[in-house]
């Protein structure tokens, strides 16, 4: 109960004020703090995905012997904000064979599925407010977490193809052609590296991987090391970047979002980059303990100070993405893009078969030595 | 064996680890970008910039006024009882507009008073600043500026 139910209650309230008091309790906990947790989540996500645009021109150019971005504001830094309002400046055009109404619903496809996987990431342990409640730092922390991650980015396939059909124009069509056979690709090679994680931690759920590396007292990225090397390439491909940004095609074929101009290529492009956050952040959790601090004793520490441990978690949690974010970003800086019929071979007879030896790897593994 | 040898090195593939080596050496490398308007560029020694005059030791001969193929040198001469003491031009016009920066007005100069200085910004306001004279030609070497500035008034000859 909260302080607020407990003084009506203290004031001596009639029934019908300590009811009206409970649904208030009620209420704030089924929206009002979701809704304030989405807020805050929606505009740190926003910002990381604004600053990763940043970050990989800075870092490519670096990578390339060049400087990149780095005119507006110190160090480059407001860039972004030059970019969004070039972006929202631009003209809008929506060609004449497009289909307009899904022309115009297509970035919205792929914007969303990009954001919502981050509802189900678990960013620290909870907070400790002095009333004694705890707050994750999660907005919803669902059984099957890591599902819904899987089953929402591939909806963001969605968008993409949405989007090149209806453009009515072949390029796209085109493109988003090739974004689906690189769907047939990835897909299964992405799910069953996840599956041998899912097979170590035993839950769906994110958080309850992230504790059981804590007890394992071992990131799964030792005992999964395939899975998370699998997990690398799918992923890679899963959110449609250098080497295989078949459906994009930035540097010389023509992609998905051609027909697209200012705002509406902004989303596909904001969308982008959320997937690899989220594909960041997921390989941070599954794979590197999340927001485990490494050497230290984190159930010790929470106990002692539980807000300084869900402090600290998130940076650790930002840091081991950024791992992530920087490694995509090399591996962008360093190979040319390959064909689709390539990628198809890689998923199906290199990936395919490593991850499936994994699972099976991972389940003798999980059945004798990590009961 | 091939199929098996041929399957592991696509899983391991020391090429793709090769080629990030390599990215990661050039991460480490100084870069080639030059910050150009916060740091000056080095030029050659030779770069064929604007055409520096010095008015003090021409001898108002009029041979680059008549090498340069576009016609944008025009020098005119002191009177004739000045001329004999004094060769210094009355008065010399580039016309900036039409220079090719070719610099076959530099290889006819008996006293080498005209040649290619190492300005390089050569976008103006203005028309009509285009066209430099006796005053505006002159480059300054230490100051490595034309000694024409856009916040005085520049002068415009009709
Ligand atoms: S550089 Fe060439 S075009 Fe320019 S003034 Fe000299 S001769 Fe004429
Ligand atoms: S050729 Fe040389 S000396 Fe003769 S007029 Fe031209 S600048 Fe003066």
């Amino acid at each position: 109960m909260s302080r607020l139910a407990r003084s009506a209650g203290n004031r001596g309230s009639t029934p019908r004020e300590a009811k009206r008091a409970m649904t208030y309790e009620v209420l704030l906990n089924t929206v009002g703090w979701p809704l304030a947790k989405i807020v805050v989540l929606l505009a740190a996500v926003l910002t990381v995905v604004a600053y990763i645009g940043w970050f990989e021109r800075r870092l490519l150019g670096l990578f390339q012997s060049r400087l990149g971005p780095n005119r507006v504001g110190p160090l480059g830094l407001l860039q972004p904000v030059a970019d969004g309002l070039k972006l929202f400046l631009k003209e809008d055009i929506v060609p004449l064979n497009a289909r307009p109404f899904l022309f115009k619903l297509a970035p919205v496809f792929a914007f969303f599925p990009a954001f919502l996987g981050f509802a189900v990431v678990s960013w620290a342990l909870p907070w400790a407010t002095p009333s004694g409640r705890h707050h994750g730092f999660v907005v919803a922390d669902v059984d099957l977490g890591i599902l819904l991650v899987l089953a929402v980015s591939s909806l963001g396939i969605f968008g993409i193809i949405l989007g090149g059909w209806s453009s009515g124009s072949k390029y796209p069509l085109m493109g988003s052609l090739r974004s689906a056979s690189q769907m047939l690709a990835y897909e299964i090679p992405l799910t069953l590296s996840v599956i041998a994680v899912i097979l170590l931690g035993g839950s769906f759920r994110l958080s309850d991987i992230v504790a059981a590396q804590q007890k394992l007292g071992a990131y799964f990225i030792l005992p999964g090391l395939l899975a998370f090397g699998v997990y690398l390439i799918s992923a890679v491909a899963e959110t449609n970047r250098v080497p295989f940004d078949l459906p994009e095609g930035e540097s010389e074929i023509i992609g998905f979002h051609t027909e697209y101009s200012g705002m509406r290529f902004g989303f596909f492009f904001v969308a982008e980059y959320a997937n690899m956050v989220l594909i960041s952040v997921i390989a941070a959790s599954l794979f590197l303990g999340g927001y485990d601090l490494p050497g230290v004793d984190d159930a010790a520490l929470y106990a002692a100070h539980p807000n300084l441990a869900s402090a600290l978690g998130v940076f650790a949690f930002a840091a081991k993405s950024a791992l992530f974010a920087y490694f995509y970003v090399w591996i962008r800086a360093t190979f040319p893009r390959y064909r689709y019929d390539q990628l198809l071979r890689i998923g199906w007879v290199v990936l395919l078969p490593i991850a499936l030896a994994n699972v099976a790897l991972v389940a003798l593994l999980k059945l004798w030595l990590l009961r | 064996m091939n199929a098996i040898g041929r399957f592991l090195q696509m899983v391991t593939f020391p090429e793709l680890l090769k080629g990030m080596a390599i990215t990661t050496k050039y991460l480490a490398k100084p870069k080639v970008t030059e910050s150009y308007p916060d740091a000056r560029p080095v030029l050659p020694y030779r770069t064929k910039g604007r055409l520096h005059v010095e008015i003090e030791t021409c001898i108002s001969c009029r041979m680059c006024e008549k090498a340069c193929p576009e016609g944008c040198i025009r020098v005119y001469p002191p009177p004739k009882e000045v001329f004999k003491t004094d060769k210094r031009p009355a008065e010399f016009y580039l016309n900036q507009e039409h220079c090719l920066h070719c610099g076959l007005c530099v290889d006819p100069c008996p006293t080498g008073s005209i040649h290619h200085s190492q300005e390089f910004e050569l976008a103006v306001v203005h028309y009509d600043d285009l066209l430099f004279d006796k005053e505006t030609l002159p480059y300054d070497l230490d100051q490595k500026r034309f000694r024409w500035n856009l916040l005085e008034n520049v002068p415009v000859k009709k």
